[in-house]
């Protein structure tokens, strides 16, 4: 009988993201029947796009147990360089590879900060965070950068019916999921995330992969960012503040643990990034209090932070079992 | 005679110099000899950016030197920095705290230390301190923007439906903006029925997403109050996808209103897209901080409070009160 209970509530934990999808779709759709509408259901796969997207590189980089705190700031940066050159006349096209080029570049610089200089993410990210949100600041002179109208129509183009930024999503989870499923360097990224150290001595360059998820985080963010910027159609000297905390949610919320080692992009990041979204919409659909906004949302937050832990905890004892047995 | 022209021409010059110095003495101020040091919160928006400047500007009318300081939005920063300031011996701080509460220990130090201290454009806390608030009327501003959005909506024969986008509920002024709202509103009944209220914690990207589901929600919302101009984009994307985005006068138009007297909001007017913005008049804010710290100096009396009773502009008075309105002097694309 305690083995049963046990069993469901480990089978609980691994499904927790879907459970509480489900709730937050059933007690708003009870709610207001406007939120289970398709239309709802588009806008907030287009509002989640952007989050989605940084939260995709986000989910490499927790999988190596590490952490990204600069990703809010390779979006400012990225966006006010863009934003710039779009105002100066460069064409759309340039614009958007710069600002690849800046997230990449982005990436880099933390790569080579971690493992080069062997200072730990959190500090070095940290850093690049204050860095890159001064950085863009200065560049902006710390003023909104209005874009021309042909940046808000690609926010709002669609493709055989299917808007831009979702479109943009799909190709950026398809990828990542495939990358990690399907590649020795998704294996790779998994090994080094579960110990490093045993990597290592299998013969793994723990240092290359380090590099390379950073640099897909990078890249990861300023996509996200260029989605968020095409449907803004500005760039505000906040722009990108916090994000980092939201696409460490979404990416834990679905399933990635913070320790390193487990986690997906399909459907794992995804409808966590979804899944926030949806609070947001749902509590502005049915015109909650304004003051219970961050009480529902931090509480959403603190839950997932928790099964995060009931879930790690739980897979200690799981190898535990096995290296006796 | 040679002698005599010489003589001349030295008294000339003689007269000529104490004449330039004496217009010297009079075009500079006197070195006051004060040096203050200016602590602001964030510089993430044109309105803060706006303000520092015109402190500074105010410190270099009146001779004053300055330190300045900006905290990122971290309350212990902020305090570590005016710390600093306290250090280094100023005789004056200028301050935009982060919020109501976390100032009080900051005022306690200055007070500690014997320094004058003037909070700019944030309320503080009931406390015990002794500092001297700079702020403009939020809640009476808002008001007044509103109720002259209201008779315009009255004056169309028509109802509406209102939405609000509100700041950060931890920062006092959008607290007290929100409540202008409602208060105001709540004049025309038979008019305004509030539908939605959008909570954006200051931030564009969290605005965007809220209006679009509130429009999503209530489609035929056409009266609409950012609590600040800096959302406009926002908000001027989301009507522009829900195809509400036109001009007064064009019979989808929705009535907008704001609160800053930003640059975008400068052009939203001229371009008749907007219909009345609140302004806070930062240039008197700014020279009333800076005079307060000069007459707490000379120990003259100097009121606790300074509210700067801003002013509302419309379609109406555009072109007379342009030129008071901060953001008339910013140049920015139209959104």
């Amino acid at each position: 009988m305690k083995t049963d209970i046990s069993q469901a509530g480990n089978k609980l934990l691994d499904h927790s993201t879907i459970v509480l999808f489900s709730i937050i779709l059933i007690t708003f759709s009870v709610l207001s029947p406007q939120f289970f509408s398709l239309q709802n259901f588009i806008n907030v796969l287009i509002q989640a796009s952007s989050l989605a997207i940084v939260a995709t590189g986000m989910t490499f980089v927790l999988l190596t147990a590490g952490i990204d705190l600069s990703v809010g700031s390779i979006m400012f940066v990225a966006g006010v360089v863009s934003g710039k050159m779009v105002d100066s006349g460069t064409s759309l096209g340039v614009a958007c590879l710069v600002v690849v080029g800046v997230g990449i570049g982005y990436g880099l610089l933390n790569a080579i900060f971690i493992y080069r200089f062997k200072v730990i993410p959190f500090i070095v990210t940290l850093a690049t965070l204050y860095v890159g949100r001064g950085f863009g600041l200065y560049l902006s002179d710390t003023r909104a950068i209005n874009l021309p109208e042909n940046f808000l129509s690609i926010g709002s183009a669609r493709l055989l019916g299917i808007p831009f930024p979702i479109i943009v999503l799909g190709v950026v989870v398809t990828v990542a999921h495939l990358v990690l499923t399907r590649t020795v360097f998704g294996r790779q990224v998994y090994a080094v995330g579960n110990h490093a150290e045993k990597a290592r001595k299998a013969g793994l360059k723990v240092n290359r992969i380090l590099l390379s998820v950073y640099v897909i985080c990078g890249c990861c963010a300023a996509i996200g960012g260029l989605v968020a910027m095409a449907q803004l159609g500005a760039i505000s000297p906040s722009f990108g503040s916090q994000s980092e905390f939201m696409a460490i949610a979404a990416a834990v919320l679905g399933g990635t643990s913070l320790f390193g080692g487990k986690g997906q992009v399909f459907p794992g990041t995804l409808i966590g990034a979804i899944t926030i979204q949806a609070l947001q919409s749902g509590l502005v659909i049915v015109n909650a209090d304004p003051y219970l906004y961050p009480l529902i949302t931090g509480s959403v937050i603190f839950l997932i932070v928790l099964i995060d832990s009931f879930r790690h905890k739980e897979q200690i004892r799981r190898r535990r079992i096995k290296k006796v047995a | 005679m040679k002698v005599n022209n010489n003589i001349s021409l030295r008294l000339k010059r003689t007269v000529l110099t104490l004449l330039m110095a004496g217009s010297l003495l009079r075009c500079a101020p006197p070195d006051t000899g004060v040096t203050i040091g200016i602590s602001f919160e964030t510089l993430q928006t044109e309105y803060w950016v706006a303000s520092i400047e015109a402190i500074k500007a105010a410190c270099e009318d009146n001779n004053i030197q300055y330190l300045e300081a900006v905290a990122n939005g971290d309350a212990n920063r902020q305090f570590e920095q005016v710390n600093n300031f306290i250090s280094r011996g100023v005789d004056g701080i200028v301050i935009a705290p982060k919020d109501a509460h976390t100032i009080i220990p900051v005022i306690k130090a200055a007070n500690r230390a014997h320094i004058p201290i003037v909070i700019y454009n944030r309320l503080p806390a009931q406390n015990q301190g002794d500092y001297v608030t700079v702020v403009a009327d939020n809640y009476e501003i808002t008001k007044r923007t509103v109720r002259n959005m209201c008779e315009l909506a009255k004056a169309s024969g028509q109802t509406y439906q209102a939405m609000i986008l509100i700041g950060d509920l931890g920062d006092i002024n959008a607290v007290n903006r929100r409540k202008g709202f409602n208060d105001a509103i709540a004049e025309y009944p038979e008019v305004i029925e509030l539908v939605a209220e959008v909570p954006t914690e200051w931030n564009q990207e969290k605005a965007l997403a809220g209006v679009t589901n509130a429009l999503q929600a209530n489609p035929d919302i056409n009266f609409i109050f950012s609590s600040s101009d800096f959302l406009f984009p926002s908000l001027v994307s989301a009507l522009k996808n829900a195809d509400k985005y036109h001009p007064i006068g064009h019979e989808k138009h929705v009535l907008l209103g704001g609160f800053d007297g930003d640059a975008t909001a400068y052009q939203m007017l001229v371009n008749g897209y907007l219909d009345a913005d609140g302004v806070q008049d930062v240039y008197y804010e700014c020279a009333a901080a800076v005079q307060a710290i000069l007459k707490k100096q000379q120990g003259e009396p100097v009121d606790e409070l300074i509210i700067d009773p801003g002013f509302v502009i419309h379609q109406d008075n555009l072109d007379e009160r342009a030129d008071k309105m901060w953001g008339a002097n910013i140049s920015t694309p139209t959104p």
